[in-house]
């Protein structure tokens, strides 16, 4: 029974499903969701708005998944420091505002990139357990924004002069280009253009995937391993910092708990993308993919009107499925264990 | 000489038996003459303003759960809760003052809200000069059961206690019943059966301010919506299970349902997972928007910041600025959301008057005073027109 | 020969880590810590750790095996969740034994998944938690569900009366299963297996281990004691809360990995596991004790797994960095080079 055999025996679905990749499973939910409207179940789906709605309400999710991703490709399956890192981002930019905008937002870059380099350096050159560090890392975060702001939120308020750089941070969240495409999609974006470049084009992104399929192969052919890593995980927490800065000025207050969830959905994000936990596999498109995937399957789910409890179900049980099918598919082809 | 001796050494006895109860009731005069109305809550309020509520109490009807969800006497163990109790083995005050009292306030969770109200009771208490000290399990009932435990044992002149479930509170207050403990709960609506073992129980009245709300809501809805037409509106409700998840929208529900009948309501639910993200309350009201158009005319929301921050998000891109909404308030973010005229109306509830409600009113029954069953938080809905008297905020 | 005994401290202060911790974290919080040497207090923590400990035994297996099971906590409240919503219609005997049945199957599922779809443990379990936590709610309404008949506080009652000081029968429960699954692990050879489908799974295979069979019991432990972790604490809770499970994750995670046991699988125990649950609530309580909040908790939290971790890394470096170096000659270039000068 060698490996050839088995690939021919399940090529044609396994071929079909991994060629399609998670753009055929996008495609097959805006399929189900135009079907459902033809037949009246619900209305408005393939409208301007309604898309518009569905990559509005993932764009957060995207902008964490694209730079935690990284993380994943180079083998060291997720940043759990996230949920953390955008709270303390948000806190420091705010109370920096006093000194202006730019200032505040370099504060808060600056804050987020020096989280980013020590998960980074320990984990690039100790090699200690990514999930557990960035734990680690993410409690100890929690605990000193607690201590510093005495258990307080904090709010973007000044009076006067100061009133300009407040509205600008507000306007980090709700700034519309044509009324329409709002600035945390238009940054999604750029970051899925840029990322993807990286990843596919760039000789750094080769020494990922390196990194991520071969760690000891890696280091022999002369690759600088903790080098990668730790951009790996400087970009994680930029994208971090990018998501915190937005949560914050939607919701006008620096909260500890303003990232809270967002590790585990970007790393949804990720899988639901193709993107396998072991390192070397998938594509900044496909992150993008994924979280559209969730986006538009949540919203068929409340313009059906199922209950929101059933929804959680609904999202577990496809999570599980689209991952399973991916793995299996890559497996008869083939294609190494996912 | 000798009489002169026995009548100082029975001076002596007399002053040193009698000295307990002059200390006692120079104690109990003294914390008597205190006075908490010079207390304000950091927005510049009176800390325990007094309530201006003077409902009467309806009478229970034989089985509440038999009635249609849109009567309001299905809600009446809820909303009536504490009015009805029969107390088992409540100890009695010893009636010697509150000055030097310990006394434990276990709360439900950490939480900027919950370090207002902390410190509100910190006021009172010292104003007292009690022995205050706050616990918080941090949302975890083990933990809170194991902090009770750990109050208990330190043996306090009375227990403050946030219970964190409506059912799970009723073994809570055996416990600290059956050690002797005098407990008082607050905040959060425990199990009716649960008051048989507490002192009383204080805290905000949801349905009756929510009541209040839905009237102005409706008066509101009714003004913009001139005719006969259905009204139709959509309820975010809060966290699941909890008292406020059904008195902020069945208790404006069944309120409407004969005050305002055009008022129909197209959805309610509670955003999922996170129920006070506004991202969240975002997809899900734009969902709603997609779904109902113009039908969909009013909002009420069980949050006034992150689940308000939502739905203005939504109602902005799809351009409606004619939809009435409505929240819980008070937090920052919702007073300025009333400030620009986009929150037509918040319910004030006051977190330092909430924990300083509960310390008053352990001091009160420290100092004899016979105590109400139940006291609500003065009620208010803060409209445009006063909104500016309620800042800074106070959490 | 001092060095020899220098060495021999290191290596037995390294393998019994965890136990030194704990008579050091006791010693100082008895002397320091207000109240906290006292019976009430120490039967007070242990109450309070029974649950974490029972869950930490099923997950501390399947970390020895080398995966991970982040549906503990899910496993935890769902239990608690059938417990009190069955016991209505099948009573207390025959709600407990669904619950645990129902950890059991999701075990079961989780290691078939693991195990025979060969998908990454992280994932599966993910999964299986999301679709958990979205049942629970299904199933409970959205509410929390409570059971207030005097049966139910004679329960509950009972299992915290103290049987002989410090033991209450919620502790005595924790105990036996903690004894006994260490037992089964350290002296039987079906336990010791588990260790070496975790150390090499290969090498297991050949020595003609059914690892997936393995693989699979591990996660059906899991699920298993996570269950009855999940029932002590609503029997003695007599309510089942919806967020019941939701520290235990990261709480039980980072006792197991400063207890000892890596998460590369192949060593560590269900005993250390424990005693580190022990150790880091006895640090909390006297955290609390001495009047300082929950925020300082979560910080010396975080801090220690962080030390914990990265002391655990530098080790390895340390030792692959010397990987096939001999230290005597190095010693010996060492001072060849000082002495030539630096030439």
């Amino acid at each position: 029974m060698n490996a050839d055999s088995r690939a021919v025996r399940s090529s044609s679905f396994s071929r079909i499903v991994n060629t399609a990749g998670v753009y055929g499973i996008a495609l097959l939910f805006l399929v189900l969701g135009l079907l459902l409207q033809l037949t009246g179940a619900i209305g408005n789906f393939l409208s301007v708005q309604n898309m518009l709605n569905i990559v509005d309400a993932v764009a957060l999710v995207g902008i964490v998944a694209v730079g935690m991703s990284f993380v994943t490709y180079s083998g060291h399956y997720a940043d759990m420091s996230v949920p953390t890192t955008m709270g303390f981002t948000g806190y420091i930019c705010i109370e920096l505002l006093r000194y202006g905008f730019l200032p505040a937002i370099l504060g808060a870059l600056v804050v987020g990139l020096l989280i980013g380099l020590l998960n980074g350096f320990v984990i690039g050159k100790f090699k200690a357990n990514p999930i557990i560090w960035t734990l680690a890392v993410n409690y100890v975060t929690l605990g000193i924004i607690r201590l510093v702001w005495v258990n307080k939120q904090i709010y973007p308020d000044l009076q006067g002069s100061g009133q300009a750089a407040v509205a600008l941070f507000d306007s980090i969240y709700r700034l519309r280009f044509f009324h329409l495409i709002g600035l945390p999609l238009v940054i999604l974006i750029i970051l899925v253009v840029v990322g993807q470049f990286v990843l596919t084009r760039t000789s750094f992104g080769v020494k990922l995937k390196v990194t991520g399929s071969a760690l000891r192969a890696a280091k022999f052919s002369g690759i600088d391993v903790e080098r990668v890593i730790l951009v790996s995980f400087v970009l994680a927490a930029f994208t971090a910092t990018i998501a915190g800065l937005a949560v914050t000025s939607l919701s006008r207050v620096g909260a500890w708990y303003n990232g809270a969830g967002y590790d585990f959905k970007a790393v949804t994000a990720i899988v639901i993308g193709g993107m396998t936990l072991a390192g070397g596999r998938g594509s900044i498109l496909g992150v993008l993919g994924g979280s559209l995937i969730i986006g538009i399957l949540n919203n068929i789910m409340t313009l059906v009107g199922i209950g929101t409890f059933s929804q959680d179900m609904v999202r577990g049980a496809i999570f599980i499925i689209v991952v399973g099918i991916n793995a299996v598919s890559l497996r008869s082809l083939g294609r190494d264990d996912a | 000489m000798k009489r002169a001796t026995m009548i100082l050494i029975a001076l002596a006895l007399v002053s040193l038996f009698a000295a307990p109860v002059f200390a006692q009731s120079a104690n109990l005069k003294a914390s008597l003459a205190i006075d908490t109305k010079v207390l304000k809550s950091a927005d510049g309020q009176l800390l325990l303003a007094p309530s201006t509520d003077n409902r009467k109490v309806p009478a229970r009807p034989a089985s509440p759960d038999a009635l249609p969800e849109t009567n309001p006497l299905h809600w009446y163990d809820m909303e009536w809760a504490g009015w009805n109790v029969t107390p088992m083995n409540i100890p009695q005050s010893p009636a010697d003052g509150a000055i030097g009292k310990k006394i434990i306030m276990i709360v439900h969770g950490d939480h900027p809200w919950t370090t207002a109200c902390i410190l509100g009771g910190k006021k009172v208490a010292d104003l007292y000069k009690m022995s205050f000290k706050a616990l918080s399990p941090n949302w975890d009932k083990d933990k809170q059961d194991q902090l009770i435990d750990q109050a208990i044992n330190e043996k306090p002149d009375m227990i403050l206690l946030i219970p964190l479930d409506a059912k799970g509170a009723v073994q809570q207050a055996r416990k600290i019943n059956q050690a002797g403990i005098p407990l008082h709960m607050f905040n959060t609506l425990p199990d009716a059966a649960a008051l048989n073992y507490s002192l009383g129980w204080t805290g905000p009245d949801d349905f009756g301010q929510f009541r209040l709300l839905a009237r102005a809501w409706a008066d509101e809805l009714q003004k913009k919506n001139p005719g006969s037409a259905p009204i139709g509106v959509a309820y975010v409700q809060h966290a699941p299970g909890g008292s406020p998840y059904f008195a902020r929208s069945f208790g404006p529900i069944s309120e409407l349902a004969t005050y305002a009948p055009r008022i129909k309501t197209l959805e309610k639910a509670s955003p999922t997972p996170a129920t006070f993200d506004a991202n969240t309350t975002m997809q899900l009201v734009s969902d709603w928007l997609t779904k109902y158009g113009k039908d969909l005319k009013g909002i009420c929301a069980s949050d006034d910041s992150a689940q308000s921050l939502g739905i203005f998000q939504a109602l902005e891109k799809a351009g409606r600025t004619d939809v009435v909404v409505v929240a819980a308030g008070n937090s920052k973010q919702g007073m300025d959301l009333v400030k620009d005229g986009k929150l037509f109306g918040i319910t004030y509830q006051t977190a330092e008057g909430d924990g300083g409600l509960a310390v008053s009113y352990a001091a009160d029954w420290f100092n004899g005073k016979k105590m109400p069953l139940r006291q609500n938080l003065a009620q208010h809905i803060i409209t445009k027109a006063d909104v500016a008297g309620f800042y800074p905020p106070q959490w | 020969m001092r060095k020899m005994e220098k060495s021999r401290l290191l290596a037995f202060s390294d393998k019994y880590r965890i136990y030194l911790l704990f008579v050091a974290v006791f010693a100082v919080m008895s002397l320091f810590a207000p109240r906290f040497f006292a019976l009430q207090n120490m039967t007070s923590i242990l109450n309070a750790i029974a649950m974490n400990a029972t869950v930490a035994i099923g997950f501390t297996v399947v970390m020895i095996c080398g995966q991970l099971d982040l549906s503990i906590g899910a496993v935890i409240t769902f239990a608690g969740v059938l417990t009190m919503g069955l016991e209505p219609l099948l009573g207390f005997p025959g709600a407990i034994a669904v619950a645990i049945a129902g950890g059991a199957f999701v075990g079961l599922l989780n290691g078939l998944l693991v195990a025979k779809a060969k998908i990454n443990s992280f994932i599966v379990t993910l999964g299986t938690m999301t679709i958990l936590q979205g049942s629970i709610y299904q199933f409970s309404g959205g509410n929390s569900i409570g059971i207030t008949t005097p049966q139910a506080f004679a329960i509950s009652d009972f299992l915290g009366v103290s049987l002989i000081p410090l033991v209450t029968p919620r502790i005595l429960i924790a105990i036996l299963l903690v004894v006994a699954v260490e037992l089964f692990l350290r002296r039987s050879r079906a336990g010791r297996n588990f260790y070496l489908v975790g150390g090499n799974k290969n090498t297991a295979w050949f020595a003609g281990i059914n690892t997936d069979r393995y693989q699979i019991a591990a996660f059906v432990i899991s699920g298993v004691t996570a269950a009855v972790g999940g029932i002590c604490s609503v029997l003695v809770s007599t309510a089942a809360t919806l967020k019941l499970g939701e520290n235990s994750l990261m709480y039980v995670i980072s006792a197991t990995i400063i207890g000892g046991t890596a998460m590369s699988g192949g060593k560590g125990g269900v005993l250390r596991s424990v005693i580190a649950i022990f150790t880091l609530e006895m640090l909390y309580t006297g955290i609390i004790l001495f009047g300082l909040g929950n925020e300082v908790k979560i910080f010396f939290a975080g801090l220690i797994l962080a030390y914990v971790v990265l002391y655990e890394a530098y080790a390895t470096y340390k030792h692959d960095k010397s990987l096939g170096q001999r230290p005597e000659l190095m010693k010996e270039i060492k001072k060849r080079r000082t002495a030539s000068g630096g030439a």
